[in-house]
């Protein structure tokens, strides 16, 4: 296992090498002076020509590329990713703001698409080739079909602008904190992201659940007389939802990809939006760190759901 | 305890061999998958609508008699009526007509994406796939460099880097694409490479061009095709959300995604439904239609994934 754990780690390096120095060309490529972005906009306001050059001196500016390059992969390590070009606010102090919001969407959108596209999913392989079926594989059709800020803007029409249940967009009021003031705010946004959702798991658990009842061990159980209930709920949906690890994973880029989306939509102030914005203004620096945050992210998730993986089989660790 | 009962496919079958005994079978010379593909109901409805759709969209000068881009002020925010089907927009243009003539942006952006994609990825894919080596190890590294992003923030990262614009958007697209083409031609030629008769043309001497492009190829186009089908729905969807954001193609060209743009300003969304909900609708026909054909086509080449 850990020999594992080595070799897969041994892979990321260079690929975590490759991405930053994507990144660090397409910052170094932006329009405009470096100095911008690595200094905040208070220091560099009054300051002389002169002691800017000291400055370049000392930050490294006049360093041969790749030293710099280097410099500024440690700079991130240590959690100095620059500044933004439009606000002068230091890109991580940005990120941990709106982190919060981010991750209350997606958590509640990824809860919602896991328990309602398992429960379908299996429903649907157990009531395989009838009328359930058939309705629950067109609706997931049609889920994968529609774009999402669509849906998203059909529901708001419904929901808040003709019945007025629920808020049309934005997280909190000022001064409110508490999570049952999110409450109705993030029941819209996080019911769209999540149902979009729901169809790839609903697919994917009806596929493994009549793999699992198709199994030898499935007509073991059966041939020792257990009810047929507990042969489909019991054998077969415990191994039919060990794959569930794996759905995770394979929903996260579109999570971020829903969020993106489904932010702007809602006016969720999460990572996704400061992300269109900031593109949407040739914020370079933030545009960068921020698309930098998500690959990280999904390195990580796929190298931990990896290491989960080869625990629950041990034919993997040994390839 | 079933042996008694018969089945749905028993009595199936009784009714093929009834036929058969009145010699009503026809012959069918017909090709296998193609034949599979007509009987599958879904799959044929979603060509007729993606046909209908399609040439709509080709012949729209002559089903509309209103341009895209024509600004009539003195009919601003009409409802839906004879005149003008869908209505009119802010600035008086007809909505109908918008759809219609955006339709070939979008429709175009989707196709020619895919299929730019799936000659990148199956060119190298097949080559990759045959040789293996040093070849192969760089162009899988490099696909999954970009899968590690997530497409969408992939796809506005290199918006940001080249700017907007349509041709910008296609190659933008046909780049992030291309690897999963290219893992997918790769993983077939990997089990087609196997087969005896690869080895059989080597033993002639053939040139490795000629083994992989002229005989391992064909073998492999069923799942390009259903992947280039998915892919355009995909891509379909992408275009309409980046448009959507006002970072896809620029605005003065009508898109599907470009009318909806305008459902961002919430008084358009309350009061002026008839802008931006049929064009969402129609979209989404198109895109369902086309994951039709996506579908039945993998079941019609590849019975065994049928579920």
């Amino acid at each position: 296992m850990i020999s594992y754990i080595i070799r897969r780690i041994l892979v990321l390096i260079p690929m975590l090498l490759i991405i930053t120095f994507l990144v660090f060309l397409g910052l170094e490529f932006t329009p405009g002076d470096a100095v911008s972005y690595m200094v905040s906009p208070d220091a560099l306001a009054n300051i002389s020509q002169e002691s800017l050059n000291q400055l370049r001196d000392s930050l490294g500016l006049n360093d041969p590329f790749i030293v710099r390059y280097f410099k500024w992969i440690g700079g991130i390590l240590k959690g100095n990713f620059g500044y933004s070009l439009s606000s002068g606010v230091p890109i991580s102090e940005i990120v941990f703001d709106r982190l919060p919001a981010t991750l209350e969407l997606s958590i509640t959108a990824l809860l919602i698409s896991t328990f309602l596209g398992s429960i379908l999913g299996i429903v649907s392989a157990l009531k395989k080739g009838t009328i359930i079926d058939n309705i629950l594989t067109l609706l997931g059709m049609l889920g994968v079909s529609i774009p999402r800020f669509f849906f998203g803007l059909v529901v708001i029409l419904f929901f808040s602008l003709r019945l007025g249940w629920l808020p049309v967009g934005g997280r909190l009021l000022p001064g409110r904190e508490a999570f049952l003031d999110t409450l109705p705010y993030l029941i819209l946004p996080s019911l769209v992201l999540g149902l979009t959702m729901t169809a790839g798991v609903m697919r994917y658990a009806r596929g493994s659940m009549l793999d699992a009842i198709n199994k030898e061990y499935i007509r073991t159980a059966r041939s020792k007389g257990l009810p047929e209930w507990r042969v489909k709920l019991i054998h077969g949906l415990r191994v039919a939802l060990s794959p569930i690890i794996v759905l995770i994973g394979f929903r996260l880029p579109m999570l971020i990809g829903g969020s993106v989306v489904i932010e702007q939509v809602f006016q969720w102030p999460g990572i996704g939006r400061e992300f269109v914005a900031a593109v949407r203004f040739q914020n370079t620096p933030l545009v960068m760190m921020i698309a930098l945050l998500f690959v990280l992210v999904m390195l990580t998730a796929s190298f931990l759901i990896d290491l989960l993986i080869a625990m629950l089989d041990p034919r993997i660790r040994l390839e | 305890m079933e042996s008694v009962k018969k089945t749905k496919l028993d009595k199936k079958m009784d009714i093929i061999k009834q036929k058969e005994e009145a010699g009503l079978l026809e012959n069918k010379s017909q090709n296998r998958a193609l034949r599979r593909f007509f009987n599958n109901r879904l799959a044929v409805m979603g060509l007729i609508i993606f046909t209908v759709i399609l040439l709509a969209t080709i012949f729209a000068p002559i089903i509309c008699k209103y341009f895209p881009q024509k600004i009539d002020m003195l009919n601003r925010l009409q409802l839906p009526s004879s005149e003008h089907i869908f209505g009119t927009d802010k600035i008086g243009r007809d909505v109908f007509a918008r759809i219609l003539y955006g339709g070939r942006i979008s429709i175009f952006v989707g196709v020619g994406s895919a299929l730019g994609a799936a000659i990148i990825g199956v060119l190298i894919g097949t080559y990759a796939g045959y040789k293996g080596g040093l070849i192969d190890k760089i162009f899988m590294r490099i696909s999954e460099i970009m899968m590690s992003f997530p497409r969408i923030v992939l796809v506005l990262f290199l918006v940001s880097v080249v700017g907007q614009s349509l041709w910008n958007l296609i190659v933008i697209f046909i780049l992030t694409g291309w690897g999963s083409m290219y893992r997918m031609t790769r993983a077939k030629i990997l089990s087609i490479r196997e087969e005896e008769y690869v080895l059989a043309l080597k033993a002639f001497g053939l040139n490795d061009i000629i083994i992989c492009y002229k005989h391992m190829l064909p073998n492999a186009l069923g799942p390009v095709l259903v992947n280039i089908t998915l892919s355009t729905a995909m891509f379909i969807l992408q275009e309409a959300a980046l448009s959507f954001l006002g970072l896809g193609i620029p605005l003065n060209i009508p898109t599907w995604g470009n009318i909806l743009n305008i459902a961002q300003d919430i008084s358009v969304l309350r009061e002026n439904w008839w802008i931006w909900l049929p064009v969402g609708t129609v979209i989404s026909i198109f895109v369902l239609s086309v994951n039709f054909i996506g579908d039945g086509l993998r079941d019609s080449i590849d019975p065994t994934q049928q579920g």
